[in-house]
Formats: C-alpha cells, structure tokens, sequence
C-alpha cells in the first residue's frame, strides 16, 4: 500500500525545513509521496519552487506535487481562475464563511483543519453533503494535535472526531495528513492512521484516507492536466 | 506450608494477546534509555489517563533496546495497539532533541521482530 502525505509547509511557506529535509524524511518513513503546501506566491518565487520540486523529485524518487493553500475567499478565487498551473487547492479552513464555500467549490481538493482556532467543529451537516458532492476532502490535521496539550488537545480532538463522523455518514472523502512545517513534525503513516481509528474511522476506512483518497487526486490532476478538460464535469470527449 | 515465589503463569485461555512494535528512533542527537522510558510514559499518562493506560499493558523491553540504531519494542496487548502507536506519534522531543519514531514491525510474537530486526544480536 502506497502512503502520501498531501499537506507539508516548507520552507518557501512559513515552513522551517527546506525541500531536501522534508523529502529525505518522508521517504524513511515509508511515504510514496507528498505535496508542498505553500501560500499564494509572486509568479518569479512560484517558478522557482517548481524548478527546486523537480530537482528534488529526481533526486529522491519520490513522487512530489506543489499545492497552494487560499487563506481567505480573494486567494481561493485568484488560485480558482489559473486551477491547472499547479496541482492541488487546499482551503485553510476556521471560518465559517470560507468553509463553506470551500465544500462548494469542485475545484477545491482539500479543506484543511475545518476546525481550526474554533470552539464547534466548523463544519455542519450542509456543509459535509456539499463536499461529499463536490469531492472536497475534509482534513483530519496531526499537527493540530501534537502541538496542542491539556484542554485545547482535548477539544480539537473532540472537533475532529465530529467531523470525521459526519463525513463518515454522508460519504466525504477523508485525508490523513501531517500538516508537518519541519521535517520534526512528520508521522509515520501507521502513527496517523491509529490516531484516526481512536477518533472514530474503522482501521479500512483509516488506511484509505491515507492511500486511497491521495490516489484519486493523484488522478484527477493527471485528468486535469490533459488537453480534453475544460472544466470541473466539462471535457472533450473524443 | 511452604510458598512458591513465583505465581503461577495464567492458563492459555485468561492470558492477554500481546503485541510487539518494533520502532526506530529519528532524532537530532542520540537518545538515551532513560529518556526514551521517562518521556514514553509521560505522553501515554498524558493521552490516556491513568485508566486508560493501566487498560494497554505497555512495557518498554529494556534488555532489546539497541542504543546504536536507536530501535526498540514496545509491548502491549491486541486491544490497545493503535492507542500506544498514536501516542507514539504524539512524541515529538526526547530530552534536548526533537524525534520522528518510525514503526519498523508489529507482531504478535517476539520471537518473529527478533528475527526479522535484530539478526546477530541476540
């Protein structure tokens, strides 16, 4: 079974570990694959984080993608407009309005930590049918844990197990990630998959959202980048 | 009447299925016994609560801990595997250096991570 860790920091995004250092530890903790999550950057620093993937990816053979994370609705509709010029959106999530509208959006790939700096979970009902439709995967966030202790791990624990549930009942997709901003704060795969069946997913559902679910972005980015697709649900057929 | 010292061993049917995890240490600076025990039972306590951490059966096998790789194995029962290998994930300093423990094995018997991980030592 293949692992991918699809939401690292680096340093070009508030990260502390530069590409070499992240990858090199992925890939002793058994991943196939990860994907640099960065902020919104100037066009000249974006071509140069592409150019320094590659590089990395030939060196390590590791299977590597570059992700943009919207902080807020101005980004996530900026990252919209140009979807195909790099591989994965990611939504931060914590407000309301934002997740939301991230569930809504086909084009979104992952929302991360829907509960983040709040005291409900983030997400409702309406939400989660929404992302299930639009195959918006809602983030299950390691870091959020590990860094947080006492009362605060308990209640991020308690939000996290609510969202996984309803993402259980209404069959959205789920993904394990790091959420790793040095190579520190990496996990091996075996590590993030109890710690989803202690908040709540079967042991089969746990290793899909760590497997599975990056799998099928993997494909739906081969799928965008092809010369038929036009749109979310519009391409060429021949 | 005379006392045996040791208690008798359970019968087959009442004893606890064990699990082994074989794990390897990544860390900054090499870490010792000591702090791997302390901190180990720190973050358990800490995750599970007392109850919950008398309901693993977790033990550290001292005497297979090899310092040079930094690997080792932890027991507990079948029960509890996946809440000692998220707690082994939620450790993230040993001492001073800051770790990543990387799961090498899990097995039902020692003898079958001893075989596979310890070749030559023992």
């Amino acid at each position: 079974m293949k692992f991918f860790d699809f939401h690292v920091h680096s340093a070009f995004s508030e990260g502390e570990s530069s590409l070499e250092e992240l990858v090199s530890m992925a890939k002793k903790l058994g991943y196939s694959g990860i994907c640099f999550t960065a902020y919104p950057l100037r066009k000249k620093e974006e071509n140069f984080l592409k150019v320094e993937i590659e590089r990395v990816k030939k060196e390590f053979g590791v299977e590597i993608l570059l992700g943009f994370e919207a902080r807020n609705l101005r980004e996530l509709k900026s990252l919209v407009r140009r979807r195909r010029e790099f591989d994965v959106l990611l939504v931060r999530g914590g407000n309301l309005k934002l997740n939301r509208i991230a569930c809504e959006t086909p084009e979104v790939d992952i929302l991360t930590h829907p509960e983040f700096g709040r005291q409900d979970p983030g997400l409702d009902y309406t939400s989660v049918k929404l992302a299930a439709k639009n195959n918006v995967a809602i983030e299950m966030n390691f870091r959020e844990i590990l860094v947080s202790t006492g009362r605060s791990r308990s209640l991020i624990l308690k939000n996290i197990a609510h969202n996984l549930k309803l993402a259980k009942k209404y069959k959205a997709p789920i993904i394990l990630c790091s959420g790793a901003i040095t190579q520190w704060e990496l996990r091996s795969p075996e590590c993030l998959i109890s710690m989803a069946v202690q908040l709540g997913l079967e042991l089969r559902e746990a290793k899909l959202a760590i497997s599975k679910v990056p799998e099928n972005i993997f494909k739906q980015i081969a799928e965008r980048k092809s010369s038929d697709w036009i749109l979310p649900g519009v391409k060429i057929l021949k | 009447m005379k006392v045996k010292k040791r208690l008798k061993t359970l019968i087959p049917t009442l004893r606890e299925r064990e699990r082994y995890i074989a794990f390897q240490i990544i860390s900054e600076n090499p870490i010792s016994y000591i702090d791997l025990e302390k901190n180990l039972w720190d973050v358990m306590e800490e995750f599970l609560g007392e109850y919950g951490l008398s309901k693993t059966s977790l033990w550290l096998i001292k005497n297979l801990y090899d310092s040079k790789n930094q690997m080792g194995i932890v027991k507990c029962n079948h029960k509890s595997l996946t809440q000692v290998l998220a707690c082994l994930g939620l450790i993230s300093r040993l001492g001073e250096s800051r770790v990543v423990f990387k799961i090498l094995k899990i097995s039902g018997t020692i003898k079958g991570l001893r075989v596979n991980l310890f070749k030559g030592k023992n």
